[in-house]
């Protein structure tokens, strides 16, 4: 049997499960007498192809192509194919990444495979490989075979196997073969825009040492610059209890509370916040609380250090002027 | 689009994991376990398995949308584990019960306590620690109880089901796939066990598109519970009381029960038929006036609240019992109206319904036929059993009290010197949300605040409960038709919705424009399916929100 292993480039850099998946790859050869190669695809990525050459493989297959420069599934699919048309290979391995879901179950419908995903092991029966994956959030583990003909399609979970295990070349380096590859820009339906990182980080709230968390009170959208302009002055963040950011008024990563942040500043001050204990419990820790609501009995009070009882709406503004002041003079 | 499912196949799929589920599995694990070291020699019947029976539990862990009383009997649990008093975690045997009546500033008590209000025998627990307890020998039997998951739909064939979907995990708020998407699963199974407490949402569709529907519709109650520490030397371990009137109407159904735990621990709650006239009527506020009488007072002041939970269950007995075997499909528990309405125990009735359960689905699997003609014992074992002598004679009970505390007491007195007959039999009953009255213009109340020591507003409440659910997915409150909330409901009604719910999922908040809009907190659910009974339109359907949300009810 023929296995070859899909590496994974991103930006430069090597995605570690692709070690792993070679890793896999090789306890599988070993256990069914077969051959490991590995396939290197990108632009200007022949020294990542040096680095395989010296693991216990083959071959590596070096495919570079200007289209490829960047990922596509479609610059991917066309590539792999004709990969697979001059190397013939029974078995096909990936890292389990997301790049991997996007473009390798295409890949096996292209061909009309079928593709086993995101396996956490395998076992050879009499010859006959049976891969395991995981159901239900890992309870149960399913045995799953292919029944068509190859080339067969898998892909392993990040950690199913060791990289440290991956075992070295036996003479020191196996041959890097390229492969040249005809794409034309035709092919590729997608266009690749600049890489984003996921915004979960933009702000950290726990950190912020000043904190202008509003409530209810504030009453609607329109009113939210107002108490910006406030954190602004005083150089902190808004965050928001609850209501505010369940209307999408405010992000869900700005919420205090039970089902949002827990935070502990140094000031923390809530406008028109009432003080539900869902609330209190994601800020009670801050060093400085100061409320201001309307409502006398609202139970915010109970364990603010200051308290105002008044409307925010004339509260805020003013405040803002005084800190503006202040600041300049 | 067609979602593409990993099936699954079981022999037996048991939907939550309650003291019915369980009770279920641990008796079908057993009986199997019996016969295959029995059959050695002769084998009869197909070859079967205790890691063939799957258990879904929604809740974070078994035992955590557990909430009763609870004062158990243990007549079923003796047959399922002989030996239960060695490890059950039955905290404490029933050492005094009273029946208690409130005015709003005394109590009086019965000097001979009423029989159904009867407790020696029975133990004071938490039955989400009971259920805990038994979840671990239906693990250590070799059933595969998926905790976490959900039953979403039911999978139907023929006549009846062969199966559940499972929810689907890792939507956004708008329903669209997240990083963490996974489909539901598809379990198939030979015969598929409905336990899902009151008002099972799988139950409910079942019984709609089969009309599986008794001669009357359930009635429902809801229970709100709040668990407490309390100064040392305030209630003995296993003194029981239940209070009848002040602050429940004489119109209306319901009463209040204390439970002395061990360690100073207790048990306080109040019980209340959905089936009162005013709409903007308040179960929760009525709880917390409930604590404010005298007697409530003395016990709880200079305690702490522990917990808190509400839940609702099924009253209609006999003559509201689904029918409970379809081809592939039993119903069992409260889902399936196993609770004796007069004494307010289930229990037990509960854990018998699924042995019977049990006992069916093992002659069928080895008859190798699951199809409704050999289910259909599943009934007649129950007609034999102590679970029809129990609820016959209650069969009339509930149905007297739906005008009142008054008329019931002339209508019980007959049924207790008749067997259970009484005056008409058998008594019909309408659904609980008909008897509500419009509201004509008459203004919404003052919301309940509580004093923070004594009583609580809703959120605080809510906050004890411990529920927790992912923030970001598909709201799990269908509401079919929300202009009817903010037009035809605000006119007759006032927004039921917003009184009932015991945990302040419900709101009509005030628009810029001055109109009133439903806002939804579903995060703030605690799975008590009141909302889904008690709205007069019956247009709120409570589905299955991502496995492992909702409330935790540690020592409830």
């Amino acid at each position: 049997m023929k296995i070859l292993v899909v590496s994974e480039l991103r930006q430069g850099k090597w995605n570690n499960a692709s070690f792993e998946t070679l890793a896999a790859a090789q306890q599988i050869a070993k256990a069914t007498a077969s051959a490991v190669s590995a396939v290197v695809i990108g632009k200007g990525v022949a020294p990542f192809a040096g680095e395989l050459a010296v693991k216990d493989v083959a071959e590596v297959l070096l495919v570079e192509h200007d289209l490829l420069d960047a990922y596509t599934a479609d610059g991917y699919c066309v590539a792999l194919k004709q990969v697979m048309e001059s190397a013939k290979p029974d078995l096909l391995l990936f890292p389990h990444t997301y790049q991997v879901r996007d473009f390798a179950p295409k890949l096996a419908a292209m061909l009309g495979k079928g593709m086993i995903g995101d396996c956490i092991g395998y076992r050879n029966e009499g010859g006959k490989l049976v891969f395991v994956r995981q159901m239900f959030q890992g309870k149960t583990a399913a045995d799953v075979t292919f029944a068509g003909a190859a080339p067969w399609f898998a892909s392993f979970q990040s950690g199913a196997f060791r990289a440290d295990l991956l075992a070295a070349h036996p003479s020191g380096k196996a041959p890097v073969n390229s492969v040249s590859v005809s794409l034309s820009a035709a092919q590729i339906r997608t266009k690749p825009l600049d890489l984003f990182k996921e915004a979960k980080s933009a702000v950290d709230l726990t950190q912020a040492p000043l904190i202008v968390a509003i409530g209810r009170g504030i009453k609607a959208p329109e009113n939210i610059p107002q108490a910006e302009a406030l954190a602004k002055a005083l150089g902190g963040e808004i965050a928001a209890s609850r209501p505010i950011c369940d209307e999408g008024w405010l992000p869900m990563e700005r919420q205090i509370g039970s089902s949002g942040q827990t935070v502990a500043p140094k000031l923390y001050l809530a406008l028109g916040i009432s003080g539900a204990i869902q609330h209190v419990v994601g800020m009670k820790g801050a060093r400085t609380i100061v409320a201001i609501n309307k409502d006398a009995n609202a139970p915010i009070f109970e364990i603010a250090d200051y308290g105002v009882v008044g409307d925010i709406f004339e509260i805020m503004p003013a405040l803002t002027e005084a800190l503006e002041k202040s600041k300049s003079s | 689009m067609a979602v593409e499912r990993e099936q699954l196949e079981a022999d037996v799929l048991i939907v939550g994991a309650g003291p019915a589920g369980l009770a279920c599995a641990l008796h079908l694990a057993n009986l199997i376990g019996k016969h295959n070291d029995s059959s050695n020699s002769s084998k009869s019947g197909p070859p079967l398995s205790a890691e063939n029976i799957y258990v879904l539990e929604k809740g974070r862990e078994i035992g955590a949308h557990q909430l009763s009383g609870a004062i158990m009997n243990p007549k079923a649990l003796a047959e399922l584990v002989p030996d239960f008093e060695k490890s059950a975690p039955l905290d404490t045997p029933v050492t005094d019960d009273a029946a208690l009546l409130f005015t709003k500033s005394s109590s009086f008590r019965f000097p001979i306590t009423p029989p159904p209000f009867k407790n020696k025998g029975n133990y004071v627990v938490s039955l989400s620690k009971v259920t805990k307890w038994l979840g671990g020998l239906v693990e250590a039997a070799g059933v595969n109880v998926f905790k976490e998951f959900g039953g979403a739909e039911l999978v139907y064939e023929g006549d009846g089901i062969a199966g559940v979907i499972t929810e689907d995990k890792g939507l956004d708020k708008n329903g669209k796939p997240k990083d963490n998407y996974t489909p539901g699963y598809e379990l198939r199974a030979k015969v598929t066990v409905l336990a899902e407490g009151t008002r099972g949402s799988l139950t409910k569709k079942l019984v709609e598109k089969k009309k599986l529907d008794n001669i009357n519709p359930q009635s429902y109650g809801i229970g709100i519970k709040e668990l407490w520490d309390v100064q040392p030397g305030r209630i003995a371990p296993g003194y029981v009381a239940h209070t009848l009137g002040w602050p429940v109407s004489t119109d209306m159904y319901g009463g209040g029960w204390i439970y002395g735990l061990s360690n100073n621990r207790v048990s306080v709650g109040l019980v209340l038929a959905l089936e009162y006239a005013n709409p903007q009527f308040d179960p929760h506020e009525a709880f917390q006036k409930w604590k404010t009488h005298p007697f409530l007072k003395n016990l709880l002041e200079g305690g702490k609240l522990v917990r808190y939970g509400a839940k609702s269950l099924p009253y209609g007995g006999w003559y509201a019992m689904p029918r409970n075997s379809v081809d592939g499909g039993l119903i069992i528990g409260d889902s399936g109206s196993f609770l004796d309405s007069q004494r307010l125990k289930g229990i037990h009735l509960a854990m018998k319904s699924g042995m019977l359960a049990a006992e069916t689905i093992f002659e069928a699997l080895q008859a190798g036929d699951t199809s409704s003609k050999t289910l259909s014992a599943f009934p007649k074992k129950i007609a034999q059993s102590y679970i029809k002598k129990e609820l016959w004679q209650v069969r009339n009970f509930h149905q007297s009290f739906q005008h009142g505390m008054l008329r019931g007491f002339v209508h019980t007195a007959f049924q207790q010197i008749t067997g259970g007959r009484g005056l008409i039999d058998p008594l019909l009953a309408h659904a609980g949300h008909e008897a509500y009255k419009k509201i004509n213009g008459r203004p919404a109340p003052e919301r309940f605040k509580g004093d923070g020591q004594l009583t609580f507003d809703r959120l605080t409440d809510v906050y004890h409960s411990g529920t927790r659910h992912e923030e970001d997915q598909p709201c799990h409150l269908h509401v079919a038709d929300p202009n009817i909330c903010a037009t035809k409901c605000v006119e007759e009604y006032g927004n039921p919705c917003q009184y009932f719910c015991p945990a302040a999922v419900y709101e009509m908040a005030k628009e810029t424009n001055g109109s009133l809009k439903l806002k939804i907190s579903a995060a703030n659910c605690v799975h008590c399916k009141t909302c889904d009974i008690a709205d007069p339109y019956q247009i709120i359907d409570w589905v299955v929100p991502e496995g492992g949300g909702g409330p935790n009810y540690e020592g409830m």
